[in-house]
């Protein structure tokens, strides 16, 4: 070993980065961006669900318990109408409301406390909370009442179920998420590669449209995307047996979708990338805040207000909204939400096929 | 053919930021002929190839190749042109290579003929990323061919081609110009430039001095393309 051949190579190393300004930029500030975002989402969170009160009890323990769940931290308790509550849930605005029924009073006088919560459903553990909640305002009921008294709550699920876990409910996401990073990944390294061996330059040397290469490239990726995403959905619904309820061929359009998004957006960003390296430099940047801001981890409703903003703007947050309606609640092409998801990411791709196409022929000079 | 000139281009100024790759260079090739372009690194030669074939907008000045005014990508179906690099599909097969670029043309393609004046018929299955650079660049001009074109432009086509294959080369160049091919290639090879018709020395992004080999050499005052080549060019300079 010498000390001055090893010296020379890192020297060289560092001599090289010193230069490469996005790389730098890439290994000291990306990650005070991710944490940042991570924390702001984690810490910032309105984690405080809002939930629903309607009291019907005419006896006084409806009362009482509404008055210390208003108390509650673990929830941000609402009065709504008993009839509207379930309009609330499918809206997102609640995640789930407590009915106290007429006889409640009557009821926890004989023992029972059996008060109705109806849960939205469609992400697990979101009923916890709320009884929690319950439970420790029970304290202040129990403290007003002599016998005891047994917790009997009546759960019910618009969605879903109780046996909905975590799988279902963040695998509903990764069947879209994971087809749009390949799928990106290997565009953006393919049409680098079509730049750097010359290829490019030779079919821009020919009678070829900029619109017939792009839309050549995207049926090719599209025959491999369509392979893996009926490879990905037969696995997670046969082998994982992911929970479905809503229709294949919807799941599977939305996905076509996805890739065709994820296919155009790698054309339209190799032209900011000169080698594959830089390439590779985008999934910190463009995937990891997708990923953390598209409700994939966290649901967007939870996020810091300013987030939203953001969230609501990225594609792919609209793609994971409706993977997540069609399978977990069932939704259909009737239903206005799922509409609005499917509308806006054909627009994205639209909008990235006219950028890759509007930007392609700058990239060769 | 129509028009007085294969390839005209006029006065054409093309700068990149504060560098100025073409300087008001005016240089016209007649049908059939070979020309060859000659020229030190850097003078303009690949800029002036990529402005003739549309890959480059010039700042002013016109270009015009087989009478269409350029930009025009329908014309580039009868331009054949190689770059110094050989660009190729490595994953694909010598063939594949071969058919796809005969198909991006709107051509059949005369495949079978063309990998035999590069000698890679024996190959023709072989895929290019197996292959060595001398074959690779064999199969880049093939690809240029392939298509039948009328105007071949050629950057630097020789590099890492060995003699023997360079003079199989430039006899094919020949025959394709007495069939009516127009060729316009770039080179530093001094023999080569001697099998050119016309050649044109270009520095700086001028046309210096344009003529037939010997008067070239007459314009110099040397008997020999490479003194005439070093002393044109560096008469510029002083």
């Amino acid at each position: 070993m010498s000390g001055h051949r090893i010296a020379a190579i890192t020297s060289r190393l560092l001599h090289q980065f010193r230069r490469d300004h996005r790389t730098l930029a890439l290994l000291f500030v990306a990650p005070i961006v991710i944490l940042s975002l991570l924390g702001y989402l984690i810490r910032g969170s309105a984690s405080v669900p809002d939930v629903g009160i309607a009291n019907l009890d005419q006896g006084p323990a409806g009362a009482t318990l509404t008055s210390s769940l208003e108390q509650s931290s673990k929830i941000h308790v609402i009065a709504i109408n008993a009839p509207d509550g379930d309009a609330k849930l499918k809206d997102g605005s609640l995640v789930a409301y407590i009915v106290f029924p007429t006889d409640f009073s009557q009821k926890a006088q004989q023992g029972t406390i059996a008060p109705e919560v109806h849960v939205e459903g469609s992400q697990p553990g979101t009923q916890a909370p709320v009884l929690q909640a319950l439970q420790q305002a029970l304290v202040s009921l129990a403290a007003a009442s002599s016998s005891a008294v047994r917790f009997q709550p009546n759960v019910t699920y618009l969605y879903g179920g109780p046996d909905l876990d975590q799988l279902d409910y963040f695998g509903a996401a990764f069947i879209g998420l994971i087809l749009f990073f390949l799928v990106f990944v290997v565009t953006i390294v393919s049409f680098l590669n079509e730049r750097s061996q010359g290829t490019l330059e030779r079919l821009m040397a020919s009678p070829l449209r900029r619109g017939e290469i792009v839309v050549g490239y995207m049926l090719g990726f599209l025959v491999l995307a369509l392979v893996q995403a009926v490879e990905v959905l037969v696995f997670s619904l046969a082998v994982l047996k992911v929970h479905n309820q809503g229709n294949v061929l919807l799941i599977f359009g939305i996905e076509v979708l996805m890739a065709l998004s994820a296919v155009n957006l790698g054309i339209f960003l190799s032209m900011f990338a000169r080698t594959e390296f830089q390439a590779v430099q985008f999934i910190p940047l463009v995937i990891v805040p997708q990923v953390l801001l598209s409700g994939i981890l966290f649901p967007v409703s939870s996020e810091p207000k300013a987030l939203q903003y953001l969230s609501d703007v990225l594609p792919l947050t609209y793609a994971v909204n409706g993977l997540r309606d069609v399978m977990l609640k069932g939704a259909d092409l009737t239903w206005p939400s799922l509409q609005l998801d499917i509308g806006i990411v054909a627009g994205f791709c639209v909008l990235v096929i006219v950028a890759g196409i509007a930007t392609l022929r700058r990239r060769i000079a | 053919m129509s028009e007085a000139y294969a390839v005209d281009v006029e006065n054409v100024v093309k700068s990149f930021g504060s560098q100025k790759a073409l300087d008001g260079l005016t240089l016209r090739v007649k049908p059939g002929e070979i020309y060859g372009l000659l020229g030190p690194n850097g003078s303009g030669k690949t800029t002036l190839i990529r402005a003739i074939v549309g890959l480059i907008a010039p700042d002013s000045g016109t270009v015009t190749v087989l009478g269409r005014r350029i930009p025009d990508l329908d014309i580039l179906a009868q331009v054949g042109y190689m770059t110094q690099q050989a660009a190729l599909y490595p994953d694909l097969s010598v063939e594949e290579n071969l058919r796809f670029f005969a198909a991006i043309s709107g051509s059949d393609g005369n495949v079978t003929e063309v990998l035999k004046t590069v000698e890679l018929d024996q190959r023709r299955g072989s895929v290019v990323s197996e292959l060595s650079g001398g074959m690779r660049q064999r199969c880049s001009l093939a690809c240029a061919l392939v298509h039948r074109p009328k105007l071949l432009l050629l950057d630097e086509p020789t590099v890492g081609v060995d003699p023997q294959l360079r003079v199989q080369f430039w006899e094919h160049f020949r025959e394709m110009a007495a069939a009516g091919t127009t060729i316009l290639v770039s080179s530093h090879v001094m023999d080569e430039a001697e099998r050119c018709q016309r050649l044109g020395l270009i520095r700086l992004g001028k046309l210096l001095t344009e003529g037939t080999p010997a008067e070239v050499k007459a314009t110099a005052g040397t008997n020999n393309l490479e003194e005439a080549f070093l002393k044109l060019s560096g008469r510029e300079s002083e």
